[in-house]
């Protein structure tokens, strides 16, 4: 019995003796007590929670070296390893956690579309439900400040710089022939439809040193990581038809989505001002797949098309008008891979090729030519700590270029070049705390071509000055080489280059955000030659410079009136720049001084439909009047365009989209043509340079397969 | 032998204690959830998840505490953190159960989360999600009366979004209450609710 008694004591006593108690007080950075804390030891129950003091106690069991968690939203979860006899009294200061929603963004000169990006201002569905856009994204961020009106051209230009400045990537992978092929006066499209991305971010400067290769601006889409859900997409249009599958397994799934454009049928209807011989004809593909691996993902982006037209265009110096033909094969595809190779290290890697080929007449003239592009990229990151991130990688681009020309007076002359270009870029995101943030980068860059080796520091800075606002600050240099209407001619020059300096105030409250930005852009090593066409005849030099300052804003307000959804976008822009074939420094052509676009959508339930509006107004364009002295000597009237759009949901299957451009059909002048010799009285005859047709109809039928039954494409329009 | 006896049921009964103290330790979060201490229910269950690294339970429910609680918040900032949180913990249990019915279930209620908060924005991106949750929860687990329920539920709000009759899924409500009736959790910590909830929406329908 005594033994027993002994033993039963031992046991208490052991008990009891494990009894230590911990206690202290947990506060945030600015000493006030953090409230419902969460405290334990790792790996045991042992643990507790904090009061309104901030304070802490419970008894433990445990003993010798333990580790202490500390935990709460939003901050950071504090460790203390050390001996539970010493975790008495203890005081512990949480750290913000600057990963939270209301932590400061490194986002100057960036505009974001997605769902939970923390500075987004467009909405994946605004890409496609925009009025003017007609389901082009380039249309729909053309309605955002930063960007410039060329309505004939369609395609991007920022700030001043023109369209060859702005550069497109598909999951972080270049794409070399972005937009479909045209002709003057017609504008150009996105090549790829919408629908397979779902984050698209457009940065109008001082964008990351993993970006380079453009002057004015890039722009990030990237392709859904994973569909939802298997279905059939069907589309009738006014203008053609188009057909998408998605299968999913497992691991893996694939989309495929084909379309058929033909303007046969809408310009037999509504001739325009084109002398039309081959309507316009369009057949694309494209395919997606995807594959979870156990710590990353897989990508294939493959997209192939094929576009023909053949047109007369009225022309002021030939009587029976330009007669212009064109044949365009395009084949891009883009893989990566991204992964998790440690706690703290992830890995991306990709590539992509470009196969363009393109055959065009003018008038005699044959043009035949055919672009191979290759581009590859490594990154790794380093999350060293939730307030230092730091980035490396290397990328090589290379591009052959070939082009074969044959007219009258000579035959089949060979011509072209060939650019590797080299670069690595290293970069650090620096949190100091919630309210203020660096990130700082260095880009190098050598091109075979020009043997020549640059390097580009990026810097920027965000502060936040209230729970809703913060302002930020970015410089950078960017260099790009000379488009291959250039080099193609002459290799002999060098990269052309330009420094950003940025000031942006952004203020974000409950779905209402404004954003305001100065920025100044000063450009230097332009191309120049001489001669009206860059030619073998032209000599080249690196002796063109520039600049571009001005203001941008942008409202958007989802917040104020029930249903309905609108953005305001005004930019002022004052540019010059000496370069081509310039007699003098001159506002550019594709440069204007005023840009406005009002976006609105209005969902209206009763109905099942969704109406929206978009108004742009652009004032004049240069041109050059030979008739006074100067150059860029005029400016065009302004531009105004209000484009209506209808979606009704027959269905929540069953999509009736119609919408009109122009609806109130102002007749836009997009600048003059001249006359290369003057009349008898000694007046050069001019022409208007109006768009084919002043409106567009548009008119479709979307109904979506789909096991749940209410997926629809309201997100493909 | 009888010394024996004592010691060894001593040693067994402290065995028990600490087989128990699982149990002991989820029955007091539940209490504490009952008694609307939310956030100490949550801390609790967390508390219990870093000791039983291998059990997906306590973090499936700290998770649907910070989901339960984030439906009805208007600060975006607010739901925002909870939504995050409750991720975290879903991503956590189901890296222990995968292809679980149940974490299905719960990370379909998350999306729905943002979906009831601001419907414009977050509806046609997570709503085909919500459905793909469903539909490979019902094939995994078809007579989970929750998956039935909550999937109704979902339908039955979508039909009312769009202006269609909820009629049709009244039916899967009247299932889900059979499926409930006959449903045996495995132990009495798994999930074992939505009935009361799933009877109330019924009986609206038969009005």
């Amino acid at each position: 019995m005594n033994k027993l008694t002994i033993l039963l004591i031992l046991l208490f006593a052991f008990h009891v003796q494990g009894q230590s108690v911990i206690n202290g007080v947990v506060l945030n950075e600015k000493k006030e007590p953090v409230v419902g804390a969460n405290i334990y030891l790792e790996g045991t129950y042992d643990g507790g929670s904090t009061d309104i003091n901030g304070a802490f106690s419970f008894t433990t069991t445990e003993k010798g070296t333990q580790t202490l968690l500390i935990s709460f939203l939003s901050y950071e979860t504090y460790t203390m390893v050390g001996d539970v006899s010493y975790m008495k009294d203890i005081s512990v200061k949480l750290k913000a956690d600057v990963n939270t929603l209301d932590a400061v963004v490194l986002s100057a000169g960036t505009f974001s579309a997605g769902d939970n990006s923390k500075v987004n201002v467009l909405k994946p569905l605004d890409v496609v439900t925009t009025a003017s856009a007609l389901g082009d994204f380039v249309g729909a961020l053309q309605t955002l400040p930063g960007t410039t009106t060329v309505a004939e051209d369609g395609r991007l230009f920022v700030r001043g710089g023109d369209a060859e400045e702005t550069q497109i990537f598909i999951d972080g992978i270049r794409v070399f022939s972005p937009y479909t092929p045209t002709t003057n006066n017609i504008p150009s499209r996105g090549r790829y439809s919408p629908f397979l991305f779902d984050g698209i971010t457009f940065s109008t400067g001082g964008y990351s040193a993993e970006y380079g290769q453009a002057l004015s601006s890039v722009l990030l889409l990237n392709t859904i990581d994973e569909p939802d859900q298997e279905k059939t997409d069907i589309g009738i249009m006014s203008v053609g038809g188009a057909l998408g599958n998605t299968q999913k397994w497992e691991k893996s799934s694939v989309s495929v989505n084909a379309s058929y454009i033909n303007l046969a049928p809408y310009i037999a209807l509504f001739p325009d001002r084109n002398d039309w011989i081959k309507p316009y004809e369009m057949a694309s593909g494209e395919t997606v797949f995807r594959k979870k691996t156990n710590s990353g993902l897989i990508k294939l982006y493959g997209a192939f098309d094929a576009t023909n037209f053949e047109l007369i265009q009225e022309d002021i110096n030939y009587t029976d008008g330009l007669r212009y033909k064109l044949n365009n094969n395009n084949f891009y595809v883009n893989g990566s891979y991204q992964g998790v190779l440690s706690d703290t290290w992830t890995i991306f890697g990709g590539a992509s090729y470009t196969l363009a080929n393109t055959k065009q007449k003018i008038m005699q003239r044959n043009i035949k030519d055919v672009n191979n592009a290759f581009h590859t990229k490594l990154k790794l990151k380093n999350r060293v700590s939730n307030r230092f991130k730091l980035y490396l990688g290397a990328e090589f681009f290379s591009t052959d270029f070939e082009e074969e020309y044959t007219d009258d007076m000579v035959e089949n002359v060979d011509y072209g070049y060939n650019d590797n270009l080299a670069a690595a870029f290293a970069e650090a995101d620096i949190f100091i705390s919630k309210n203020l943030a660096f990130k700082t980068g260095l880009r190098g860059e050598y091109s075979s071509v020009f043997k020549d080796f640059t390097l580009a520091p990026r810097v920027s800075l965000a502060y936040k000055l209230s729970p809703k606002s913060q302002l930020s600050l970015a410089y950078g240099n960017f260099y790009q080489n000379p488009s291959s209407n250039i080099l193609k001619f002459s290799q002999d020059v060098k990269s052309q280059n330009t420094t950003h300096y940025i000031m942006n105030y952004q203020y974000n409250a409950d779905r209402r955000i404004f954003r305001a930005e100065a920025y100044y852009k000063n450009y230097d090593d332009l191309i120049k030659y001489d001669g009206e066409f860059p030619s073998f005849a032209s000599r080249f030099n690196n002796a063109g410079f520039g600049y571009a300052k001005g203001l941008d804003f942008f409202w958007r307000d989802s917040y104020s009136v029930k249903n309905f959804d609108y953005w305001l976008s005004y930019s002022f822009l004052d540019t010059e720049r000496d370069y081509q074939n310039y007699p003098e420094q001159a506002q550019p052509n594709f440069a204007n001084t005023h840009n406005l676009s009002v976006v609105g959508k209005y969902w209206i339930e009763k109905l099942r439909s969704q109406i929206g509006f978009a108004y742009g107004f652009a004032s004049g364009r240069t041109y050059t009047n030979p008739n006074e002295p100067g150059f860029l000597n005029e400016k065009t009237k302004s531009y105004n365009s209000l484009s209506l759009n209808w979606a009704y949901l027959i269905s929540p299957q069953k999509i009736l989209y119609a919408s009109v451009n122009n609806a109130l059909g102002f007749k836009n002048i997009n600048g003059y043509q001249y006359a290369n010799a003057p009349d008898a009285n000694g007046d050069f005859a001019r022409r208007a340079l109006q768009p084919a047709a002043d409106q567009f109809f548009f008119v479709g039928f979307f109904w979506t397969i789909s096991d749940d039954k209410k997926s629809n494409q309201l997100d493909n329009l | 032998m009888k010394h024996l006896i004592i010691i060894s049921t001593l040693l067994i009964s402290v065995c028990l204690n600490a087989q128990t103290s699982y149990e002991k330790g989820m029955q007091k979060a539940f209490g504490l959830w009952q008694s609307n201490e939310s956030a100490e229910a949550s801390n609790l269950f967390e508390r219990i998840a870093s000791a039983e690294s291998d059990n997906w339970l306590p973090l499936y429910y700290a998770a649907q505490i910070n989901i339960t609680l984030s439906f009805g918040e208007r600060d975006k900032e607010k739901l925002s953190q909870k939504l995050s949180k409750a991720q975290d913990l879903i991503n956590d249990a189901t890296a222990i159960s995968k292809n679980n019915s149940e974490i299905m279930v719960l990370q379909a209620l998350l999306h729905t989360a943002w979906v009831a908060f601001d419907g414009a924005t977050y509806g046609m991106s997570l709503s085909p999600k919500v459905v793909g949750l469903y539909t490979k929860a019902s094939l995994i687990d078809p007579n989970n009366p929750r998956v039935v329920y909550c999937k109704a539920e979902w339908d039955m709000g979508s039909a009312k979004y769009f202006g269609q009759d909820t009629a049709p899924f009244c039916k899967d409500l009247e299932r889900s209450i059979e499926l409930f009736a006959n449903f045996k959790p495995e132990t009495p910590f798994h999930p074992n609710w939505g009935k009361e909830r799933a009877t109330e929406i019924f009986e609206t329908c038969e009005k």
